[in-house]
C-alpha cells in the first residue's frame, strides 16, 4: 500500500525560504584575500619573462624596468617578439658581432633617437636581456658585444629572484 | 509606568543573521583583481657595468681607461677546473701553489662560498686603497653556462656578515676570452 501523507502534511507548502550557508565560503574567501594582499606588490609585473626559456636564479634585489626586450632562448635570438638570429648560427660564426641582430638593434636605436629629437623622450640605450640558464658564455658575450656596439650599452640581465 | 511588551506574544524569535551579500560582492571583485596583479615569481635585474671610456665603443673587452691612479683590476676567471683570481698586483694562488685559486668541490660543483669569502678578504684590504675597489671583471671559458656566471656575480656582489650584508664588488664587467 502506498504511503498517504497526513492531511496536515498535504497542505504544507514545503520549506519557506532556502537559505544558503555562506559561512564556510566566507572563511575561504577571507583566507584567499589575506594571502593575495600579502603577496600584492604595487609595482606589478612590468616585464614578462619569455616562456621558451628558464632564466637563471640570482640573489639580486633590483626590480626590473621596462626596456627593449631581447630574448636569447635555446634556439632563437628574439628582439621584441621578432626572431632575428639562430643560436646555432651564432655558435658557428667566428665573429664577435651578430650582423642580423646589429641591423635590427640599429633600426630600433634610430627610431628611439628620432623620438628623442621630436618629442624629448630620452633614449638611454637600455636593453633587457633574457637568457636561458644553460646558455654558453660565448653566446652571451657575443650578444652583449653586439648590443654594446649597436647603441645599446646599458644592458640588464633578467633573472629570477631567489629568496635567501 | 514603563512600557512592558506583551507577554502573550507567541512569535518565535528570528535568528539574527548578518547580511553577507555586500561582503560577498566585495570579495568577488577583490579576489580576481588581486589574482591578476599578483607576482608569484619575483624577477630581478642585474646591471652590467661597462667601463666608462669603453661605453658603446668597446664592450666586453674590459679595456680600462688610461689613468695614473692605482688600479686593482680584479679579475675572476671561470674555468672548467674552478676560479682563477688575479689583480694588477698579484695572481692569487691555490692552496697547493698551482692550479686554480679556488678549485671545484669534489662533487664537481663550483665553490661559490669560498670565492665569496676570499673576495671579502680582498675587499677589506683593497677598500680605500684603489680607485676601482668596487669593480670586478668576470671572464669565463666559452662553454661555461649562464647560470654559473650569474652565481659568480652573486658571490662577487655582497658578503653576509653578522652585522648584515657588506657590498663587495657590485660593479660587474664581463670580458671575452679568445673565441
Amino acid at each position: 500500500m502506498a504511503f498517504i501523507p497526513s492531511r496536515a502534511k498535504r497542505h504544507a507548502t514545503g520549506p519557506g525560504e532556502a537559505k544558503l550557508n555562506l559561512t564556510s565560503m566566507m572563511d575561504m574567501f577571507t583566507i584567499i584575500l589575506l594571502f593575495l594582499l600579502k603577496v600584492y606588490s604595487t609595482e606589478g609585473q612590468m616585464v614578462q619573462p619569455s616562456e621558451y626559456l628558464t632564466l637563471p636564479k640570482s640573489s639580486v634585489e633590483k626590480h626590473p624596468q621596462v626596456a627593449l626586450d631581447l630574448v636569447v632562448s635555446k634556439e632563437w635570438i628574439v628582439l621584441n617578439n621578432r626572431p632575428v638570429a639562430k643560436v646555432a648560427d651564432v655558435l658557428a660564426s667566428k665573429s664577435l658581432i651578430i650582423p642580423s641582430l646589429q641591423q635590427e638593434l640599429l633600426k630600433y636605436a634610430n627610431e628611439a633617437e628620432k623620438m628623442q629629437q621630436r618629442y624629448g623622450q630620452e633614449f638611454s640605450g637600455a636593453i633587457t636581456i633574457q637568457g636561458d640558464k644553460d646558455l654558453p658564455y660565448r653566446v652571451l658575450v657575443k650578444v652583449m658585444a653586439t648590443c654594446g656596439k649597436s647603441k645599446y650599452p646599458n644592458m640588464r640581465l633578467l633573472v629570477y629572484q631567489r629568496s635567501s | 509606568m514603563a512600557f512592558r511588551p506583551s507577554q502573550r506574544s507567541r512569535r518565535p524569535k528570528e535568528n539574527a543573521e548578518p547580511n553577507l551579500t555586500p561582503v560577498m560582492n566585495l570579495m568577488v571583485v577583490l579576489i580576481p583583481l588581486l589574482l591578476t596583479s599578483a607576482e608569484f615569481i619575483k624577477l630581478g635585474m642585474i646591471e652590467i657595468n661597462l667601463p666608462p671610456a669603453a661605453r658603446g665603443a668597446r664592450v666586453a673587452q674590459a679595456q680600462m681607461p688610461k689613468e695614473t691612479e692605482k688600479k686593482l683590476n680584479l679579475t675572476v676567471t671561470i674555468t672548467d677546473e674552478g676560479f682563477y683570481l688575479a689583480s694588477s698586483m698579484a695572481v692569487a694562488l691555490g692552496e697547493s701553489g698551482e692550479g686554480p685559486t679556488i678549485p671545484k668541490k669534489p662533487n664537481g660543483e663550483y665553490d661559490f662560498q669560498k670565492l665569496n669569502e676570499l673576495l671579502y678578504k680582498i675587499k677589506k684590504q683593497a677598500a680605500g686603497v684603489f680607485k676601482d675597489s668596487d669593480q670586478i671583471i668576470i671572464v669565463a671559458e666559452p662553454e661555461i653556462d649562464y647560470q654559473t656566471v650569474v652565481f659568480t656575480m652573486d658571490a662577487a656582489r655582497s658578503y653576509k656578515t653578522d652585522q648584515g650584508p657588506v657590498a663587495l664588488f657590485p660593479k660587474v664587467s664581463l670580458s671575452a676570452t679568445v673565441m
